[in-house]
C-alpha cells in the first residue's frame, strides 16, 4: 500500500475528572471505578481511572483523522489495556505502520502518557 | 448476578439501540474528537455504538463495580448514518467465554450491532473481575 503513511500525527489529550463524568453519561458506564472516589480510593488503584473505552476512542480518533470513512466502514482494533489512566493524565497517542497486505494496512498504535508508560496497545488495520 | 452461571452462548442483550444525534455530539465532546467527517457526512462514530452495546450488556448482567477491561477487539463493517431523528440499531451480546483463575473472574463478552439488516459493529471485549467483587 504506497498511499499508507508511515507514522500518523501524534494527538494528545489531558484526561480530567469532569471529561470521565461526560463519558459516563455519554456511553451509559457508571461504573464507579470511574467516578467515586470513594469507592475508587478501596481498589488497588487507589483513585478513578478512565474508562477503558475513553482511551480507545483516542485511537479511534487517530484512525478517522487519518483515513476518514474507511477507517469507519472497514477498520479492525484489536487492543490491550496494560496500565490505568488517571484524571490528570496526559496521554497522546501514536501509530506506526507495521504491515501492508493484501488489501489493508495494519498500524501498531500505542497510548503512551506523560511518564512514558504505555497504557494501551492496538493494531488498527484499514483498507489500503 | 452469580456471573458463574453465565454460560458460553448465552445471550445477555437483544434489543433495539436508537442513538440521536445529540447523544452523538454528547459522545463526540466527552472523548474530545473534532473529527470532521462525523458532523459533515453525518455519521455515529462505531466506537460511540460499541460503548454503548457494552455498557447496556454489562447492566445486563450486572457487573460488579470495579470490574476492569482487559482487552478489546472491534471490527466496523458499515457507517452508522444519522438521520435528523438518529439511528436504530439491532444490538446483540452474548456470552464468549466465562472462567475463573486464582480469584480472578474472565468474561469474555460478544456484541453486535446491526443496522437496517447490515451488520455494523461486532467486537469481543474481555473483562476480569475480582471473585470478591462478584
Amino acid at each position: 500500500m504506497s498511499d499508507a503513511p508511515e507514522t500518523l500525527n501524534q494527538i494528545s489529550h489531558r484526561v480530567t475528572q469532569a471529561q470521565l463524568a461526560k463519558y459516563a453519561d455519554a456511553s451509559g458506564d457508571h461504573n464507579p471505578l470511574h467516578l467515586d472516589e470513594a469507592f475508587a480510593n478501596a481498589t488497588p488503584y487507589g483513585r478513578t481511572i478512565a474508562h477503558g473505552m475513553l482511551v480507545l476512542a483516542f485511537v479511534s480518533e487517530s484512525m478517522t483523522k487519518t483515513f476518514g470513512r474507511a477507517w469507519l466502514c472497514e477498520g479492525k482494533l484489536k487492543a490491550r489495556f496494560r496500565a490505568p489512566v488517571f484524571p490528570g493524565d496526559t496521554v497522546t497517542t501514536l501509530g506506526a505502520l507495521k504491515s501492508t497486505g493484501g488489501a489493508t494496512a495494519t498500524y501498531a498504535m500505542t497510548v503512551r502518557n506523560q511518564d512514558d508508560v504505555d497504557v494501551l496497545t492496538a493494531d488498527a488495520t484499514v483498507p489500503a | 448476578m452469580d456471573l458463574a452461571i453465565l454460560e458460553t452462548g448465552q445471550t445477555l442483550l437483544r434489543a433495539p439501540l436508537t442513538i440521536s444525534p445529540q447523544e452523538i455530539d454528547a459522545y463526540l465532546d466527552a472523548v474530545d474528537d473534532d473529527a470532521e467527517v462525523y458532523r459533515a457526512e453525518h455519521l455515529a462514530p462505531p466506537m460511540a455504538v460499541a460503548a454503548l452495546i457494552m455498557a447496556s450488556a454489562m447492566r445486563a448482567v450486572a457487573l460488579p463495580a470495579g470490574a476492569v477491561h482487559t482487552s478489546q477487539e472491534l471490527d466496523f463493517a458499515a457507517p452508522v448514518a444519522l438521520g435528523p431523528d438518529g439511528a436504530t440499531l439491532d444490538c446483540l451480546a452474548s456470552v464468549a467465554q466465562n472462567s475463573e483463575r486464582r480469584g480472578t473472574r474472565f468474561l469474555v463478552l460478544e456484541i453486535a450491532a446491526d443496522i437496517q439488516g447490515r451488520r455494523a459493529v461486532t467486537g469481543r471485549i474481555s473483562l476480569a473481575v475480582a471473585e470478591s467483587e462478584e
